[in-house]
């Protein structure tokens, strides 16, 4: 404690501006009562009116403020107030983080970085210590405190390769039913409501409420998720939330929230209304989307859409099936035409028998026939020679009787019966008119009846 | 004589050409052997030259049928064809 000086440099500076502006003196003056120091300037103050009034002068004497150092000593108390203090070369600032503020950090700040602090100044009286109460912190530099906390968090999570791509599952075109993880009471729940409804009125739509923001918001939503994920009733979920600061947003870059994303057993959507930043879901997600109508209309497909494909799909169906059939038809045709060559080969040595047999018939035949006729001219020949009747040629005649019977005796004449005579050239039809047996001739040889009719023929 | 006088006109109402000119080797050797009398050799000469007669009759017709046949047929082939391409 410096008591003369520091209240006398306050005093002096707020005496300063209380001389324009006499309504701040008015406030303070009925606020502590009768000033003491103007009226008994020898009574001695207590403490606690030194720092009750030092307080109030802190208070009213400055408007909040950002102020830059370097963080030590941080710790975060059972009751979630965060102390720490910021220094710089030379001189130091107590700070108090309640904890209401300090639960919108994302991460506590590393000793030794600098960072920003905004807050007002104030005294602890109970301690006279003269402090900072700080309601948001920043860090100095190009690295925001969201930043670091992100990029923490993403190195984690890439380091369990729960980042690469190829995690990523495909969203299904046609789902019959599609989750939701949101605030039941925003504009993200609604505008969901509204695409899938004039999409694809057809899919039904499971909403599973969570808080999106705030402290706790994170284990919410990944509880909704795990919920959802675990029910089986849907085929894809969309969590997200309309649009808000970084700090609105910021349930979404939590590692709660990142993991039931990479668990989930359904694709993920992931629709934090914040076009400009990735949040740690996106990253984790199977599909980012920039909104939740954007989400909506990544989970299902338009209905005219739908229309067209199916309008699509029906020639393409029946080409298919033609194509199939064609396909059967030539191969029942080649089967038929190999089968078809396959029995001309087996027809063809017939064939070239068949040929030969052709060829060789005519002369066969020919040739069977001219032996018969050589057979038969040759018999013709010596039948010819053969002829009992060539000895006529010589002069000899047969009588013959009626019946072609050879007359050889006189015993085999009558007196009057007509005859034939067989000469070489033909015959004489004879009548008997006498009969003359021989005298040694008794045995008579051809030649004595030729002669005797020969001498009958005579007379 | 072996020869049979009764064939000629019973055993085979219609002999064919084999029979006929078996017959006939029968009976040129018969009439070759020269002991016959003579109606019946005078008989089986008549015969034969039946025979002889019947045979030149059936071979000039089998011999008209074969060139016939050939003829007819190699048309029919080339007419089975020509159907077969057109069909």
């Amino acid at each position: 404690m410096t008591p003369p000086s520091g209240p006398d440099e306050f005093l002096d500076l707020f005496d300063g501006q209380d001389a324009e502006d006499g309504h701040t003196v008015e406030g303070r003056d009925s606020a502590d009562g009768p000033d003491p120091a103007r009226t008994e300037e020898l009574r001695p103050w207590s403490i606690s009116e030194l720092n009750a009034r030092a307080r109030t002068l802190l208070e009213s004497g400055f408007e909040s403020l950002w102020v830059v150092g370097e963080v030590t000593n941080w710790t975060r108390a059972r009751s979630g107030h965060c102390y720490f203090t910021l220094k710089d070369d030379s001189a130091q600032l107590r700070c108090v983080m309640w904890r209401r503020d300090a639960a919108r950090i994302p991460v506590d700040p590393e000793e030794g970085s600098r960072i920003r602090a905004f807050g007002s100044v104030t005294l602890y009286e109970a301690r006279g210590d003269f402090q900072l109460a700080a309601r948001e912190l920043a860090a100095e530099g190009d690295e925001g405190l969201w930043k670091l906390a992100f990029e923490k968090l993403r190195r984690t999570l890439e380091a369990e390769g729960l980042l690469d791509p190829a995690r990523r599952r495909p969203i299904p075109r046609f789902p019959g039913s599609v989750g939701v993880v949101t605030s039941p009471t925003g504009a993200a729940i609604r505008d969901v409501l509204r695409v899938v409804s004039r999409r694809a009125p057809w899919t039904r739509v499971v909403v599973a409420p969570a808080r999106v923001q705030g402290e706790g918001a994170s284990s919410e939503v990944a509880d909704a998720l795990d919920r959802l994920s675990g029910s089986g009733l849907c085929d894809v979920i969309i969590v997200g939330r309309g649009g808000g600061s970084i700090e609105d947003l910021w349930a979404f870059n939590e590692e709660p929230v990142a993991r039931a994303i990479a668990r989930s057993s359904v694709p993920v959507i992931s629709a934090v209304g914040h076009e400009t930043d990735t949040t740690i879901a996106d990253l984790v997600a199977d599909l980012r989307a920039a909104t939740p109508s954007a989400a909506a209309e990544a989970a299902v497909p338009d209905r005219e859409a739908v229309r067209e494909l199916l309008a699509r799909i029906e020639p393409r169906l029946s080409r298919g099936l033609r194509a199939g059939v064609d396909r059967q038809a030539n191969r029942v045709r080649e089967l038929r035409l190999r089968m078809v060559r396959g029995l001309e080969r087996r027809v063809e040595p017939g064939r070239r028998t068949v040929d030969r047999a052709w060829e060789r018939l005519p002369n066969a035949i020919r040739r069977t026939l001219a032996a018969r006729r050589d057979r038969q001219g040759r018999l013709a020949g010596r039948l010819e020679g053969l002829s009992p009747l060539s000895t006529l040629s010589r002069g000899y005649a047969v009588a013959q009787d009626a019946t072609g019977g050879v007359l050889r005796a006189v015993a085999d004449f009558q007196v009057g019966q007509a005859f034939r005579l067989r000469v070489a050239d033909g015959e004489v039809v004879a009548e008997t008119t006498e009969l003359k047996p021989g005298e040694g001739v008794t045995r008579p040889p051809p030649a004595n009846e030729t002669e005797s009719t020969h001498g009958d023929r005579h007379e | 004589m072996g020869i049979d006088m009764s064939e000629s006109g019973e055993s085979a109402q219609n002999p064919g050409l084999e029979d006929r000119l078996a017959r006939l080797e029968e009976i040129v050797a018969a009439l070759e052997s020269g002991e016959l009398e003579l109606d019946a050799a005078l008989k089986l000469f008549e015969e034969g030259v039946v025979h002889l007669r019947e045979t030149e009759a059936l071979l000039a017709s089998a011999e008209l049928r074969v060139e016939e046949l050939l003829n007819t047929a190699q048309g029919d082939e080339t007419r089975d064809f020509g159907r077969g391409d057109g069909s």
